[in-house]
């Protein structure tokens, strides 16, 4: 875990070192989790909750170490999840023997619980920890959770946990409450199926998670296609999905989480990843705004807790510089945050960044990647990796159900063999990946770091011949005369000299008949 | 269809956008009136969607200028743009192309109505 031990001297670092976390979660599924319970005997004694809610609002990029934000209250189990970077505990961190990490680790994780972390926890400890896991979160669950981001939990899971989260009250984020409400709700239903909350969160997670993340995932998409209606299709859905899941459990936290999970989870693209949606919560925040600040009261609620985050993001989007994923990730979670602010930022977000994921049909691209999203490109570039992943997990672009409406819609009574269905959606993912990559190329050359419709539309059109009017806005293509030569016109200005000398000798001498002859030839030039 | 008469229209706004390099703002509902009336006419609703107008607009805009592009490309070639371009541009489609001769013969028509019609009155004054 690179990233954990660098961010530790600062309080940025940490979202670095919490993104980094949920990659190697896996491998050094301890390592996290020892830094996590090393961080939080430290990260215990500040007791200020001002560290603690920046770290908090850092546990959202968090990965899945609960360990920091609890720090107060759960000195003994937390291995401090990176999730809340605080900067006291950071330094220790890094001097804090690691494998002694990883046997606290497996209840910690269990136990502070963003669903999300949970999960990462049950990859990690999948082998080991289950069993503990599942036990351990309840306490752990109500301390960190809270203030970190619940991710995974579903909505439905946060309601059984009222008595969790009053030893949470510690925390120091405010929100943290309402969350740990919620999340430990979900913590502890997640807990128990903790691999799919984790896995809603993030889409990269998403695919990384995908054996045990896919049920959730499901669960989770039901409830996020229902907060978000408009604009994605299938395929979108589950990303975004995800990222209504986790906005709804935790505004705060999940915003600056999930973009930071997704990010990194998509650019592990490594199962084990999946578990460790942790500290970084995957990219998607401008879907996840949407989300967000569109669907629910709660969110916004939490919404302005996590302005108080958005100072310790800059922080952490110093950190996660030179860690490239982390950066990608941070800058959509930096983002997401400013568009937190701005509250219920255009709904456009959302689908723009959907798009890039490959996972919205390629009408509703244009559209949505109409608007502007800065870190759209890297975005993309990572969820392409991610995406492919995903798709093959359960975030599909396009499910058998909207084959088989498409095919209603050609020939009621047609049939179609289950695997030309698997095949025909094989197809346009790939079609779908293919024209982001390329448009996101072409946005390159135009030198934007945005995705706008225009890199699409040319790319269809030039290449799969394919015109789709309605989206090129207030432009009208300019015309370029063709660029001819100056040698060339010389050469055509010589011809015709000749020609008109030739015809006038030809007159003299030949008479009218050659004239005429001659003469056409300068009528049709 | 108005291929003829759009024609016209299209070429002068082919010229005016020919000589800037800077894509032009182009205003929205230009034809939105008119091309309310032609879907009615068609089988749409006397109301249409304005969202509707708005993408049929598109279409008629994105097709012109591909059609006065394309025409200038051929154009070039010749020396200057003409009628015939236009023709030859849409001799694939039929309809288009029966219609546009014809919009182009009735023209020559009217055109000679009229000069007769001066003509007459000419000689009427001679006569006089």
């Amino acid at each position: 875990m690179d990233q954990q031990p660098p961010p530790q001297p600062s309080p940025s670092t940490v979202p670095a070192a919490l993104t980094p976390t949920p990659p190697n979660a896996t491998a050094s599924s301890s390592d996290p989790s020892q830094q996590q319970p090393q961080q939080q005997p430290p990260l215990s004694q500040p007791p200020t909750p001002s560290p603690q809610q920046p770290q908090l609002s850092q546990t959202s990029q968090i990965q899945q170490q609960p360990s920091q934000p609890f720090p107060s209250r759960t000195p003994s189990t937390f291995p401090s999840p990176n999730l809340n970077p605080k900067p006291l505990p950071k330094p220790q961190q890094p001097p804090q023997p690691r494998p002694a990490l990883s046997a606290p680790q497996p209840r910690i994780a269990a136990t502070f619980l963003r669903p999300w972390q949970q999960q990462s926890s049950h990859f990690i400890n999948s082998s080991s920890s289950s069993p503990s896991v599942t036990s351990t979160p309840a306490p752990t669950l109500s301390s960190q959770p809270r203030g970190s981001i619940n991710l995974g939990a579903p909505s439905s899971h946060s309601s059984p946990s009222p008595p969790s989260p009053s030893p949470s009250p510690s925390q120091p984020s405010p929100f943290s409450g309402s969350f740990g409400h919620s999340f430990t709700g979900a913590s502890s239903s997640n807990v128990s199926q903790s691999r799919p909350p984790m896995q809603g969160m993030t889409i990269g997670s998403h695919s990384q998670m995908r054996p045990p993340g896919i049920s959730a995932q499901h669960q989770q998409r039901p409830l996020q296609s229902s907060l978000r209606p408009p604009s994605l299709p299938n395929s979108q859905s589950p990303a975004t999905q995800n990222f209504q899941g986790h906005g709804s459990m935790r505004v705060s936290a999940v915003g600056s989480s999930t973009p930071s999970t997704l990010q990194t989870s998509q650019v592990h693209n490594q199962p084990w990843l999946s578990s460790g949606s942790q500290g970084k919560p995957p990219l998607p925040p401008p879907s996840f705004r949407p989300q967000i600040n569109s669907p629910s009261l709660q969110q916004r609620s939490h919404i302005p807790q996590q302005h108080h985050s958005s100072p310790t993001v800059p922080q952490q989007q110093h950190v996660s510089s030179p860690q490239l994923p982390q950066s990608s990730s941070l800058q959509p979670q930096e983002h997401f945050r400013q568009q937190m602010s701005p509250t219920p930022g255009p709904p456009q977000s959302l689908p723009h960044q959907q798009p890039p994921r490959a996972q919205g049909s390629v009408n509703q691209k244009p559209s949505s990647l109409a608007t502007v999203q800065p870190s759209t490109v890297q975005l993309v570039n990572q969820n392409k990796a991610a995406l492919t992943e995903t798709d093959e997990s359960g975030g599909k672009i396009l499910t058998k159900r909207s084959i088989h409406d498409l095919l209603n819609q050609i020939d009621p009574s047609e049939k179609l063999d289950p695997e030309v269905e698997d095949i025909l959606v094989d197809i346009a993912e790939d079609f779908v990946d293919s024209i982001t990559t390329f448009g996101c190329s072409l946005a390159k050359h135009r030198k934007s770091d945005t995705l706008e419709a225009k890199d699409i539309l040319l790319h269809l059109e030039r290449n799969w011949n394919m015109i789709l009017p309605g989206f090129t806005g207030d432009e009208i293509k300019t015309y370029r005369k063709p660029l001819t030569n100056e040698v060339h016109k010389e050469r055509l200005a010589a011809i015709k000299k000749s020609i008109v000398v030739s015809g006038v000798n030809a007159k003299g001498n030949l008479g009218k008949v050659g004239a005429n002859i001659l003469g056409s030839p300068n009528v049709k030039i | 269809m108005s291929n003829p008469s759009a024609g016209t229209p299209s070429k002068a706004k082919a010229g005016s956008s020919q000589p800037s390099e800077a894509s032009f703002k182009r205003k929205r509902g230009v034809f939105q009136k008119d091309l309310q009336h032609m879907m009615y006419g068609f089988g749409d609703d006397a109301n249409p969607f304005p969202e509707t107008v708005t993408l049929v607009e598109d279409i008629v805009v994105e097709y012109v200028t591909d059609l006065a592009h394309k025409a200038q490309d051929i154009g070039s070639k010749r020396g200057k743009l003409s009628v015939e371009d236009f023709l030859y541009l849409i001799r694939k489609d039929t309809p288009k192309l029966n219609r546009c001769t014809e919009l182009l013969s009735m023209q020559e028509e009217l055109k000679q109505a009229r000069k007769a019609f001066e003509v007459d009155e000419e000689k009427l004054a001679t006569l006089e």
